[in-house]
């Protein structure tokens, strides 16, 4: 009997080890600076992190792709849950932002399982034209936006029908309006270039610099200028990680969210696998318990047939 | 107050100690404590190693401190569980996938199956990963995990004994559950029985037969048992009312209901975030209160005496309490970081043991040797001349 306990014991431990065989990635969508979004090519992804003081971060990225792709990308990256996988974007953080912190924090969110719908990334279309965001009924992993739409994640609650809780700015403040690609040369000086209606200067509440990330002031790229097409992209990926400056003020004077264009990074460097002792400790605890337990209920067997012997 | 005073004291209190430590029963409640608290630890954490170390320490003390009671052989049975429920897990998520990401490591690949352009939410096949499946394998693990904490508790504490420590008001509930929960043991005791006398009368028949021969004489004893079991409670005045009047019932009745009404709402707040938590934590409380109202008026109603009560002594405070050494190290998460406590398996790495937590889980394991020896089990009753 006890040996069985013991060998199911040890048979619940060992059977999730399996053999890993890992595998070429697939190609992924490929940054671009935000000045190759079109009206009509190229998808602008939009992620307001404003609820920690962020800027609304937006960058560019090819087509065909998924949603998910595209958060993973010229210095995206997010992490699932461990109930749902990868799939649920429970994190979202950026290399031009705060250092690259995911957002919302382990101390806020532990990502173990579904996040409430109070407080998760919603994913929200608008595509091209189009006046208002749909909330998505398809997955980041499931969902491929089409050429000149917007792909917007924001942090907050919404219901199932997105009725409720949706972002607070139009499409229209965030999406490319040039209809050709716009390749301009790294910005040289601080000629201000002419700026978008729609983008504000930072609000209150809504500062423009992240906290405790790149200042953007002092990088090496200052450039005021952020029209869609005049981008200060250029920026080689080895440099600092860092966002190029809010857009400056515009001349309609409506409401919205500061809009950042991020800047495409490379992927980061591989993270270290870890150190295996740990796991070779636990299965040394193991086999000590198995070892004791075997040999205290063997004594006591023996005791018992000492004391009433048949 | 002389030495030899002082000196006599000393030697009756350590010897006090001794007995405690005599082959006796753990009083029941000490062990659900314990089990309990190890699996408010384990529900804390998704890190594999430290839930790995808690079914040891369960499999530890389960091995060295159970009884030769029936109950006492379910242990076998919850592990066994847990298996299904790790595989069940693991199964789930290979078929229903949940996305492969770039830098997956794909196991194998199971056929695609088609979704509709409207149910393309949901993908039913595809390649399965590493990394899901693991996930999925270590969600399991802790599901198996608190099961095994339930099944240790039942397996150690003698359930007969540990309804003995319910409050009065639950007297009549608890007896139904002590009769309910003696019905499986009895069953498997009757069915060996029978099985054992056809072995004697050579009863050769198989299939539809022998179950016409088991189930009878099975039904038959189960029968009699209920109707010895009604005949000894009624005996002994049970389901009488005393000399609670029609008010003090209907009292106590509208406090344990609205209490536990108040439980309900509070422990629904306190989970749900879009709940006020004000409102959770006053239903929560509102309800406690109610509950042990309604609890002390119920339990005037009747007296009881008890036979040979269970005692509390030092053995039983530190099992409980190396129990609640887990349970709280791991609930706080101080000292540690917490974030050690849910590694992510995206990327892929191998898992980290922070020291305290692994501490205070090996610490619960001192219950093996805190907790007095089983009782040895009394030798079956020999036939007389049938001993050499």
């Amino acid at each position: 009997m006890t040996r069985r306990i013991l060998a199911t014991l040890v048979a619940a431990v060992t059977v999730p080890a399996a053999a890993i065989v890992p595998v070429p990635a697939p190609a992924s969508a490929d940054p671009l600076p935000i000045g190759r979004c079109t009206t009509s090519s190229g998808v602008v992804l939009a992620v307001d992190f404003r609820s920690w003081g962020g800027p609304l971060l937006r960058s560019c990225g090819t087509t065909p792709t998924t949603g998910y792709e595209l958060l993973n990308q010229g210095g995206w990256k997010t992490t699932g849950t461990q109930h749902d996988g990868p799939g649920f974007i429970c994190r979202i953080s950026h290399a031009g932002f705060d250092n690259g912190t995911p957002y919302p924090t382990p101390a806020d969110e532990k990502c173990v399982l579904t996040p409430p719908a109070s407080a998760y990334w919603s994913y929200w279309h608008a595509d091209p034209g189009a006046d208002t965001w749909q909330y998505s009924q398809l997955g980041a992993m499931s969902y491929q936006p089409k050429p000149g739409s917007v792909d917007l994640w924001i942090f907050g609650g919404t219901d199932i029908g997105g009725t409720r809780g949706g972002p607070t700015f139009s499409p229209d403040s965030v999406r490319a309006h040039n209809a050709t690609p716009v390749t301009t040369a790294p910005p040289t000086g601080g000629a201000p270039a002419p700026t978008r209606a729609p983008a504000q200067p930072p609000v209150p509440g809504a500062p423009g610099t992240p906290p405790g990330g790149a200042q953007p002031t002092t990088g090496p790229t200052r450039s005021p200028a952020v029209d869609i097409g005049a981008t200060a992209s250029t920026r080689p990926p080895t440099g600092p990680p860092g966002t190029a400056p809010p857009t400056s003020g515009g001349t309609a004077p409506q409401t919205g969210p500061a809009v950042v264009d991020a800047v495409p990074t490379s992927a980061s460097a591989p993270t270290e696998r870890g150190s295996a002792r740990p796991l070779l400790f636990t299965l040394g605890a193991l086999a000590v318990f198995a070892i004791a337990g075997t040999a205290l209920a063997a004594r006591r067997r023996r005791h018992t047939a000492d004391a009433w012997p048949e | 107050m002389t030495p030899a005073d002082g000196g006599d004291r000393l030697a009756a209190y350590a010897s006090r100690m001794r007995a405690a430590r005599l082959p006796r029963g753990l009083h029941p409640v000490a062990w659900w404590l314990w089990a309990l608290a190890l699996a408010t630890a384990a529900s804390r954490t998704s890190n594999p190693l430290l839930l790995v170390l808690v079914l040891a320490v369960l499999g530890f003390v389960v091995t060295t401190r159970r009884t030769a009671a029936p109950w006492a052989r379910a242990f076998h049975y919850y592990l066994v569980m847990a298996l299904i429920v790790i595989a069940v897990r693991v199964v789930f998520r290979s078929v229903f996938a949940s996305g492969i990401t770039a830098d997956d490591h794909i196991l194998f690949r199971l056929p695609r199956v088609p979704t509709p352009e409207w149910y393309a939410g949901i993908q039913i096949g595809g390649p399965v990963s590493l990394e899901a499946t693991l996930s999925a394998a270590v969600d399991g693990l802790r599901l198996a995990c608190l099961l095994c904490c339930v099944g240790a508790a039942n397996s150690l504490a003698n359930p007969k004994r540990a309804l003995k420590a319910l409050p009065g008001a639950l007297y009549e509930l608890g007896v139904a559950v002590t009769v309910a929960m003696s019905v499986a043991p009895q069953l498997v005791e009757s069915v060996q029985r029978v099985a054992r006398a056809r072995r004697l009368r050579a009863g050769r028949s198989r299939g539809l037969r022998a179950v016409r021969a088991v189930a009878l004489p099975v039904l038959h004893d189960a029968l009699d048992r209920s109707l010895r079991l009604a005949a000894a409670m009624d005996s002994r005045g049970y389901g009488r009312t005393g000399t609670a009047t029609r008010a003090s019932r209907q009292l106590t009745g509208v406090l344990l209901l609205t209490g536990m009404a108040g439980l309900c709402v509070g422990v629904y707040g306190l989970l749900d975030p879009g709940v006020p938590r004000p409102v959770g934590l006053g239903g929560l409380g509102g309800g406690v209160v109610l509950s042990v109202a309604g609890l002390a008026v119920g339990g005037r109603r009747v007296s009881r005496s008890r036979y040979r009560p269970d005692r509390w002594q030092w053995p039983e405070l530190v099992v409980a309490g190396c129990g609640a050494v887990a349970a709280v190290v791991l609930t706080v998460g101080t000292g540690y970081d917490p974030a050690e406590l849910n590694p992510d398996l995206y990327p892929l790495r191998w898992p980290t043991l922070p020291v305290l937590p692994t501490v205070a889980i090996l610490v619960a394991a001192l219950a093996a040797f805190a907790a007095p020896p089983p009782p040895r089990p009394r030798p079956a009753p020999v036939p007389a001349g049938a001993r050499p």
